[in-house]
This record gives C-alpha cells, structure tokens and sequence, in this order.
C-alpha cells in the first residue's frame, strides 16, 4: 500500500459536540479523494487537524508510514500539506506576485516571477505576475491560491469546496489541473457539495455524518442521489414542481437603468419560478435592493408590483402591495443577530395588519407569530427568546424564509435562498419555495447555485457584469450556454 | 484558562450581575479613593454615605439631589435615544444653552409679562431652541454627512459665547455685578419649590413627565423598536423599511428638544437671569452622556444611574465643606463608575467558562 496519509481513530470534541468521532481517513499518491458531508458532519474539523489548526484528542496521524504530529499550520507545510481555502486570503491592494510572496515568507523579486510563470504554465493556470489582485476574477484569485501551495511543494493538497465560486468553464479547467497534478503522483483532498463534479473527478470517496465516517466509496459508481442519501441519512427526493397555467404578470421590470445594473425586461407570473442565475458579484444585491425597495429606482413604472408602478415605494410600501423579500446576508440584514426570534418576527411585519396599532407594538400577537413560524416551517430553536444569533444557519435560513412564506405573498423575491444552508434545511425551502409558486405566487430566485435553479426555475435568465440576458425557460438552456452567458462579452451580446 | 462563550438567552440575571459587580467595583475604589485622601476615612465615608441625614435639615440634601438627578436624567434620556441607534450627539450643553437663550428671548420678546401663565409658553420656546441648534449637526449629518461628534460638541463653543454675547450685549443687565449677566426675570415665572427652602421644584415634576413620556416612545412603540435595528444593523433598518435620515433627524430633535427643556426650567428655577457661559454651564450636558452610558441606554437605568452620581457629588460637596476634602472624589467615583460598567457591560453577552479545554470555540464547522 503507498499510503501517503493515513488518519486513525482521529476523535475531537468540542463543548457538546463530537466533531470528529473515531474517523479513519486514507489518502494514496495519484488519487483526488473526496472528502463528502453535510455543513457540520466534520470535515472541516478533520482538515484543521491536518492543517495543524487543532489537535485531536486522541488517534493517530501516519504521514508515509511513519507516525507524525502536526502541532502548527508551520509543521504541516514542512511535512509537505498544502491547502487552498474556500475563502481566499489575499490582499487585493497588492499584486499577485507580492501575494504568493508574502504567503511564503519571502520578497517578491525575478526569481520568484520565473517560478510563478513556470508553474503557471505547467499546470495550466494563467496568472500575470504583476497583476493587482482587486481586477482579477474569482476563478483567477483561486488560482494565486493554488499556485501558492504548489510553490511549497505540496506532496498532499487539500482544497475546500474549490468550485463554490467558479463558472462551469472555469470549474473545468481547473479540474484539469487536479488531474495533472495527480498523474504527478501526489495526494489531493477534494472537499464539496457538488455531487456530479465529485463523480467525475474522483475515485475514491470518504463520506462523513454527524463527525463519523458512514462510508468510503467509489463516487463514479453511485448515483448523485445514492451518494447524497448516504451523507444526510434519508434519501432527499425533492418533489417535482407541479406543471400549472401560469396566471398574469406580477412582478414586472422594464428598462431599469442604474450605475451598476442594466435590466431591460424582467417579469414574473403567477404560479411561475424566474430564475436569475450569475457568479457572485455580477450585480446580485443591487437587483436585490432596487426590487426589494431598500433602493428607489430612477421612476415609478420601472417597477411595477401587481400592476401597480413601485419603483419610488420603500420596502413598507412594497410590502402592502403584496410582496416579500429574503435578502442575501442572514445575519444583519434579514435578521439582527442580537434580537430575539420575537423581536426579528416585527422587522418585516411592522405593516402587517394587527403587529402595530398608532405606533404601539402589539407583544402579544408578535410573540405568537414568532411561535406559528417556527412551528409551521420547522425551525429548531431553543425559545422564541433567544438570540437570532445563536440558531445555526439552516435553522434561521427556515425562520426568515418562513416569516414571508407564512404572509403567503403574492410576490416573492429570494436572494441565495440556501447559502451556506445544510442539505436538510436547504431540501426543505425549496420545497417550500415550489409550494408557494404552485399556490399562484410569483417567485424571483437569485441564486449561484445552477442545480437549484434547475430544480426550482421554470424560466431562466443570467445577471452578468449587472447586465440581465433575456429569459428563456430553463429546459432551454445548458451548463454549456448559461456558463457562455455567466461569462461572455457583455456588450457583444447586447449588440448581438 | 478562562473562555467567553456568548449567551444564547438573555434573562433579568444576564443583565443583573455585571450592574451589581460594576457597583461593587466601584464601592471598593470608592473606599480606596477616600482612604487615600481623607485623614479620617472612616468617619468622612459614613457622612459621604449618609449625608442627608448628617446635615441640619435632610429635605435640603435630598432637594439638591432630586434638582440636580433632573437634569441629568431628562437629557441622557434624550441622548440616550439617538445613542441607541448609533447617532452621536454629544453638544447638549451647547442644547441646554440655546435653550435657556430661547426662553429668556421669548420673555423678553413677549414684554416681558409678569405672570405665571407664561411659563409654559417660556418653557416651550427653550424646547425649541434646543431643537433649532440639535437641527444644525443633524442636517450637516443628513445632507453633507459631515461627522456629528465633531459638529455637535464645536457648536457648544459656539452656543457659549453666544450666551456671552446677549449677557454682554443686547440683554445686559446690571453693569455694578460682578459677571455679565442680564436683568433678573419676574418672580412670577420662577418655578416654585414643592417642600419650602429646598431645591425640589416643579420643574423636578416637569422632567419626570417628559423622562416618562420619552421612556414609553422608546420602549413600546415602533419608533422605539427602528432605534434598536439601527443600533448595530443599518441594512437591517433598511430591510424593515426604516429610513436611516429619519432615525438622525428623530434622535437630534428629541435629544434637542430635553436639552432645551432643561436650559429653559434651569433658567427659571435656579438662575433667574442668564449669565455669561462659565458661571451659568456647568457640564451639566456633558455629565448627561456619562449618565446616559451609566443606565446601559435604557430609561430606568438612566433614572438609577443620575439619582446615584447626583447623591455622591452632593455628598462630595457635603463633606468637602465638613472636613478637608477635596469634592474632585465625587468625579473619581464617577469615572470608576463609568469604566466599570462600561467593562462589565459584555458580562451581559458572554458567560465566563473555567475550564482547560481547546482554545476553539467554534465548534464542529
């Protein structure tokens, strides 16, 4: 066996939970192992411990056969462990070269540009030295990153949900370069949510459920689904979103022109799912804000909720008119961490009927309601009086979803309805979302995630450099063209 | 080793302690301060603690703590308002000015009129000179964004030598007085003590009412509840459908507004006339920030915390007068005070955990 990693019996306890419970873990020379598991089933725990982040409380660590401890981030880079993290750690005033030398300790000087080429060139990862990193895209960022690690000379690299951030094109070159470094003999440690690029890539599977290893697999073996069922326990069918009539339009946009958006026709109907498909940072939010009232578009009939133009209505307004919204940004924009699920029932219902009479809140009836969302919408709480703050993500990603869901409005607009949401949580709101279109709501998703838009959207568009791509229904698009348009020349298309 | 893990419930207990250990904190470096300065520590802390009674008349000592707790209370609960929702007004000395300055004006406006029934309408016009100058931070933060901490506390220099202005100008009084000071308004619009020869007067009742009234707003209506989303969580604020602009103008206004109230009943029951600025303010608007921070911003607290320091620093006074030392204790114990709670307010957010465990507290990510 050539074994270039083996974990045994890593156990590591944090204050009232098992993160890592007696799990085994192996990785050979010349494999991409996918490390598999729900938000909180302890991957990222495992990774600590071999990025030297956290000692496990007991079980071994065998590096080449030989028995090792990894007490520092320093001590796992010296054994020959590289990691790119999900989460990018670079400095955007700086150039790309002053980044990869400021990460391994040195100053930037020409040897150093000849390697950074050199690699580059190699493993197919384009990057100009002298590049700042605040004009450079995702994909490119994360490729300063890999570059990064393989200048230590990485005999086991680590990446961390690498794909959460890239287009589909982008995602397929770099799964070249994973492929080339591992026809070099060294280990990868492959970490993601996406269960077609796992299977594709990966020959090997370990999968983790509730800090235990519940199996190791062949992915490319098993369905999406097979494999899916094993890390949340239950086999997750999301039910098909009844064909219907689609009523009249609901949500109309025309010609909404802004510094940072340019959106000539966006309309959904009743009973119909639009989608708004995009990579993050093409223009999101500010859509977001313009249909959710938090900005005032440039005239009134830009925006028109129920026939009704509302572009100059703040979100109060809006919301009389029938509509709700689920911002991005959980924490401190749909909820205020330190109030109560009591006190974050109010901030979207001050105008609903009964919540507030001459300016005199009514507790009692607050109370109640914060009551009926989390009981209706499965929300896992220790006390409508606790703070929004301590639920964990998916557990408040259903309280905020449920406190508009529960208005039924006639609109709804939802920005990345399951970021960072746990499979469980996230099956859930989307069924959620369906329930309420096939109910004859209109309902706008923003969202990164194309499996979710394939699976909520009837009708698709693309948000790209804040500029909307006409709709077309999703059955006509493919990875292939949404990725072209994720990506594509803006202004050619417009022309075109 | 010691950890910080944060509360996920906040009961009366969670918000109890940390108040009851920053009183302790501040009792014991109390004792200290007094130990140090006093040559007769013992006897010189049992008159700071039980003064009233020590002195001639108790009511007097009791007068002087309610009129002075007055003033503080009702504009650090003023302040309090715009501070819970992140706006800075630190200029209520320079309020409180303009609104003894507004008072005065309208008497002198309205021919100077010899009767009670014009008090009101004095008291209402310093309301609305503490309002006009609170305007002028307020639309500098709305429309030009300037920072409100700077403007607010220059325009209480600007405040004070306009008060030496109308006292050396227009509104000169008696030439033959020691400071420049304007002629004496009518003993009909002086505000009349409750119990004879102490400082309890009705403006005491006034603030009380506008202290109630302003702790209603703010804890049960939804203007009230817009200040507590704006306080750490402006998108927030906006997903509601709160406006930030109104939160400024709202907190200016009312801040504004108890100033003024303040500077208008001082004028009336203490001085009498108006006297150029460094006989007539005395920090009494910038003791009202210490107060407002001191009751954690909620309006019971502000109340507790203004009888508390208004009872040491007469106490100070008292003692300083009875044996040889200095009332500056009275601004030690105040300052002790304020760091202290100020240092144990996170008690209230984190519980203290003794333990020896993994440093990470982040749980299984």
């Amino acid at each position: 066996m050539t074994s270039l990693l083996s974990l045994q019996q890593i156990t590591k306890a944090y204050p009232g939970v098992l993160a890592n419970d007696a799990v085994d873990f192996a990785v050979e020379r010349g494999e991409i192992h996918a490390l598999l598991g729900e938000n909180g089933a302890g991957k990222s725990t495992l990774m600590k411990v071999l990025s030297g982040l956290t000692k496990p409380d007991s079980g071994q660590i065998i590096w080449k056969d030989q028995a090792a401890t990894i007490p520092s981030p320093q001590a796992s880079k010296a054994l020959g462990i590289g990691m790119v993290h999900q989460h990018f750690a670079l400095f955007d005033g700086m150039s790309v070269g002053e980044n990869i030398a400021l990460g391994l300790g040195t100053q930037f000087g020409a040897t150093q540009r000849d390697q950074i080429i050199d690699m580059s060139e190699k493993y197919g990862l384009p990057l100009d030295p002298d590049a700042l990193v605040f004009t450079l895209s995702a994909g490119e960022k994360q490729r300063i990153e890999i570059v990064r690690a393989l200048l230590g000379e990485p005999e086991l690299l680590i990446l961390d949900e690498p794909t959460s951030v890239l287009t589909p094109q982008e995602a397929d070159s770099l799964f070249s370069t994973l492929r080339l470094l591992r026809d070099e003999g060294r280990g990868l440690v492959f970490i993601s949510h996406k269960l077609n690029e796992v299977r594709a890539l990966c020959k090997r599977a370990t999968i983790l459920r509730g800090g235990k290893v519940v199996a190791t697999c062949n992915p490319a073996e098993k369905t999406a689904e097979e494999i899916a069922e094993m890390m949340i326990g239950t086999r997750p069918v999301p039910t098909a979103k009844a064909a219907q009539k689609l009523g009249e339009t609901a949500l109309d946009v025309r010609d909404l022109v802004t510094n940072d958006l340019r959106i000539p026709a966006l309309s959904v109907r009743r009973g119909e799912i639009v989608g708004v498909a995009g990579v993050a940072g093409n223009g999101q939010e500010a859509l977001y804000a313009y249909l959710a009232g938090e900005e005032l578009a440039p005239s009134a009939d830009v925006v028109r909720l129920n026939g009704v133009a509302a572009g100059r209505f703040g979100p109060s307004e809006r919301r009389s008119l029938g509509s709700a919204f689920v911002p991005e940004e959980r924490l401190g924009h749909a909820a205020v961490p330190d109030f109560s699920l009591i006190d974050n029932t109010l901030l979207s219902n001050l105008g609903t009927d009964g919540f507030q009479s001459r300016g005199l809140i009514n507790w009692q009836l607050t109370r109640e309601h914060a009551v009926e969302v989390c009981d209706g919408y499965d929300v896992r709480h220790a006390g409508v009086t606790g703070r929004a703050g301590s639920l964990s993500g998916g557990n408040l990603q259903k309280f905020i979803v449920g406190r508009e869901l529960i208005k039924r409005p006639e609109v709804l607009i939802v920005n990345q309805p399951t970021w960072g949401v746990d499979m469980g949580s996230a099956i859930n709101i989307r069924d959620q979302l369906k329930a309420l279109a096939e109910a004859g709501s209109a309902v706008l998703v923003i969202s990164q995630d194309l499996d979710e838009l394939f699976e909520l959207a009837d009708t698709l568009c693309v948000l790209n450099h804040g500029h909307l791509s006409a709709s077309q229904p999703t059955s006509a698009w493919t990875a292939e063209t949404l990725g072209v348009a994720m990506t594509g020349d803006v202004n050619r298309e417009v022309a075109a | 080793m010691i950890r910080f893990v944060p509360r996920t419930q906040f009961g009366f207990w969670a918000t109890a302690y940390p108040l009851l250990l920053a009183l302790g904190i501040t009792v014991v470096v109390g004792f200290l301060v007094m130990l140090a300065m006093s040559e007769q520590p013992v006897r010189d802390i049992w008159t700071l603690l039980t003064f009233p009674w020590q002195a001639r008349t108790a009511s007097v000592q009791w007068g002087f703590v309610l009129q002075k707790s007055s003033y503080l209370a009702v504009m650090a609960v003023g302040l309090s308002i715009g501070f819970r929702a992140n706006v800075w007004n630190i200029g209520a000395e320079g309020q409180f000015a303009f609104g003894s300055i507004f008072a005065f004006g309208a008497y002198v406006m309205f021919g100077m009129p010899d009767t009670v029934w014009f008090l009101p309408i004095m008291l209402a016009f310093g309301i609305l000179g503490g309002v006009a100058w609170a305007m002028i931070p307020a639309a500098l933060r709305v429309w030009a964004n300037t920072n409100e901490l700077l403007t607010s506390l220059m325009l209480v220099y600007v405040a004070a030598n306009v008060l030496n202005y109308v006292t050396t100008g227009p509104w000169k009084g008696d030439p033959k007085a020691g400071q420049a000071e304007s002629d004496p308004i009518h003993e009909s619009l002086r505000i009349a003590s409750i119990i004879e020869r102490t400082d309890f007067h009705w403006g005491v009742i006034i603030s009380a009412g506008a202290i109630a009234i302003l702790a209603f707003v703010v804890l049960f209506t939804t203007f009230g509840y817009s200040l507590r989303v704006a306080q750490n969580t402006p998108r927030a604020q906006k997903f509601a459908g709160f406006s930030p602009k109104m939160t400024v103008w709202m907190s200016f206004m009312l801040s504004g507004a108890t100033a003024g109230l303040a500077g208008a009943i001082f004028l009336s029951a203490e001085t009498g006339k108006l006297i150029q600025s460094e006989n007539y303010l005395n920090g009494l608007g910038f003791t009202a920030i210490v107060i407002a921070f001191l009751g954690r911003l909620h309006p019971v607290g502000i109340v507790a915390a203004a009888l508390l320091i208004s009872y040491v620093n007469v106490g100070a006074t008292y003692v300083q007068s009875a044996s040889q030392v200095d009332d500056a204790v009275a601004d030690l114990v105040q300052v002790t005070a304020l760091f202290a709670v100020l240092g144990t307010a996170f008690l209230s957010r984190y519980r203290i955990v003794l333990g020896t465990r993994d440093l990470s507290t982040e749980g299984a990510a």
